[in-house]
């Protein structure tokens, strides 16, 4: 007995390793399956405190570009502005007397809302990447929200700390995005081939789906994330899928995520509704 | 025994914020991302207990998974690494070394300090990468940020070694 206890404890640095290894590696499966525990990612309280202030410092090196899209965007919205301005003005002559629009009685409230939030650290060249935002649970934000930029898609959030959040992003092997073509209904999945940051591929889209190169590629609408019509990117080419059944599409994605700032996490006021009764609909199967 | 807590805490620190505020950002030719942190683990005294030495390096693991949101893959490569630090000191020096120097230039030669530093690299590096790719494989983009990375990590640790006070002072 005695020989034996010696023997355990001159050997205890072996079953400190096995315990640690197989420690790391529940840690890391445990990720892939749920992920939602704050404490180990980058929404914790001290890395989360640390990436606001490099964040801060890193985000006026992006300056001259923001102010550049910014301008666009203005530029775009003052265009369909003076457009709509004009449409109102032709009405106007047409009638004798003009009563003013009349708000529909029975209008239902738009189910998405937008939380605006900054990119406080954001990674782009790994194999599975995140972006940390600077708002957390205290501004409302849960896991499964959807992250778009004004130029496109973002991601989806997936853990959520008292002040920050984490962001799965497209650039992700896990972030799995229903999408379609613009004017087209079938719709498709969204998957990263783990290499270019431009571009992904919109995979299991059915054969029968018509598409040209440069069409633009938006999100479905079908998940109870994303509203739907929200800018993806735009068809680059596409190739046959192995059982030939499926086409898949190489699409250029909208954002640029190597230089992210600013971005609006999309609350849906319906998604508990719609989940709740999805969920129903499978417990009576 | 203060003076070692305190040099390790010093290490840890500054290598640490090092790799998560600047290095981590670094991905050159979107190949290769040197880790620099082991270098706190590569300067523990040798004859350290080994008990002590895989606790230090599963922490050091932890904390940077924190930061880059990779939850367990460094803890299981610096673990690896922390418990094959040991045997890999004792094949490429032999069993006479004193207790409680540290690793350095002065200590190992310019030849044995290197080889320790690649061996030990190159053995995180490989858990690493592998424990990632189960997440996602790619095998001949896998073997090139392997490689890619262990070089820039060596010879990042190289240059640092060199401009390090601390084994500058023992040489004398």
């Amino acid at each position: 007995m005695r020989k034996l206890l010696d023997f355990l404890l001159r050997k205890k640095h072996w079953f400190l390793f096995i315990f640690f290894e197989v420690l790391s590696i529940m840690l890391v499966y445990r990720d892939n399956l749920y992920q939602r525990s704050a404490l180990l990612s980058s929404a914790n309280y001290i890395s989360g405190h640390i990436a606001t202030v490099t964040g801060g410092i890193r985000s006026y090196f992006h300056l001259r570009k923001i102010n550049r899209n910014l301008q666009e965007q203005n530029g775009k919205m003052e265009m369909e502005l003076l457009k709509l301005q004009e449409q109102i003005d032709a009405m106007l002559e047409d009638t004798v007397s003009f009563k003013g629009y009349v708000k529909d009685s029975l209008h239902t409230e738009y189910p998405f809302q937008f939380v605006l939030a900054g990119v406080i650290n954001n990674s782009f060249s790994q194999v599975a990447n995140y972006i940390t935002l600077n708002k957390g649970k205290n501004d409302g934000i849960s896991p499964d929200m959807g992250v778009v930029s004004e130029q496109g898609v973002v991601g989806i959030v997936s853990h959520v700390s008292d002040h920050f959040s984490v962001v799965i992003s497209l650039l992700n092997p896990k972030s799995k995005i229903s999408c379609k073509v613009l004017g087209n209904n079938s719709f498709g999945y969204l998957s990263w081939n783990g290499h270019d940051i431009q571009h992904v591929t919109l995979e299991e889209l059915p054969r029968h789906a018509e598409f040209q190169k440069g069409d633009t590629v938006v999100t479905s609408g079908y998940s109870a994330i994303f509203p739907a019509g929200l800018i993806v990117g735009t068809v680059e080419g596409f190739s046959k899928e192995h059982d030939d059944n499926f086409y898949a599409l190489q699409v250029k994605l909208a954002t640029s995520f190597s230089s992210l700032q600013n971005v609006r996490i999309i609350r849906n006021t319906l998604q508990q509704e719609q989940l709740n009764l999805e969920r129903e609909a499978k417990k009576n199967d | 025994m203060i003076n070692d807590i305190l040099r390790t805490a010093a290490y840890f620190i500054v290598l640490v914020l090092l790799q998560v505020l600047v290095l981590d950002n670094i991905h050159y030719l979107r190949l290769a991302t040197p880790f620099v942190y082991l270098y706190c683990l590569l300067k523990m005294p040798v004859g350290i207990s080994r008990s002590q030495m895989l606790i230090f390096s599963f922490f050091v693991g932890i904390v940077i998974d924190m930061f880059s949101n990779t939850s367990g893959m460094h803890a299981f490569a610096c673990t690896l690494a922390g418990f094959l630090r040991e045997p890999l000191i004792r094949l490429i020096q032999g069993k006479d070394l004193p207790i409680g120097i540290y690793p350095s230039f002065y200590t190992f030669g310019y030849k044995g300090f290197f080889r320790y530093v690649l061996l030990f690299v190159a053995i995180h590096h490989c858990a690493l990468f592998l424990v990632e790719a189960l997440s996602f494989f790619d095998s001949y983009y896998l073997l090139l940020r392997i490689a890619a990375s262990v070089v820039t990590t060596v010879l990042l640790i190289m240059i640092f070694e060199l401009f390090n006070f601390e084994s500058q002072k023992i040489g004398e």
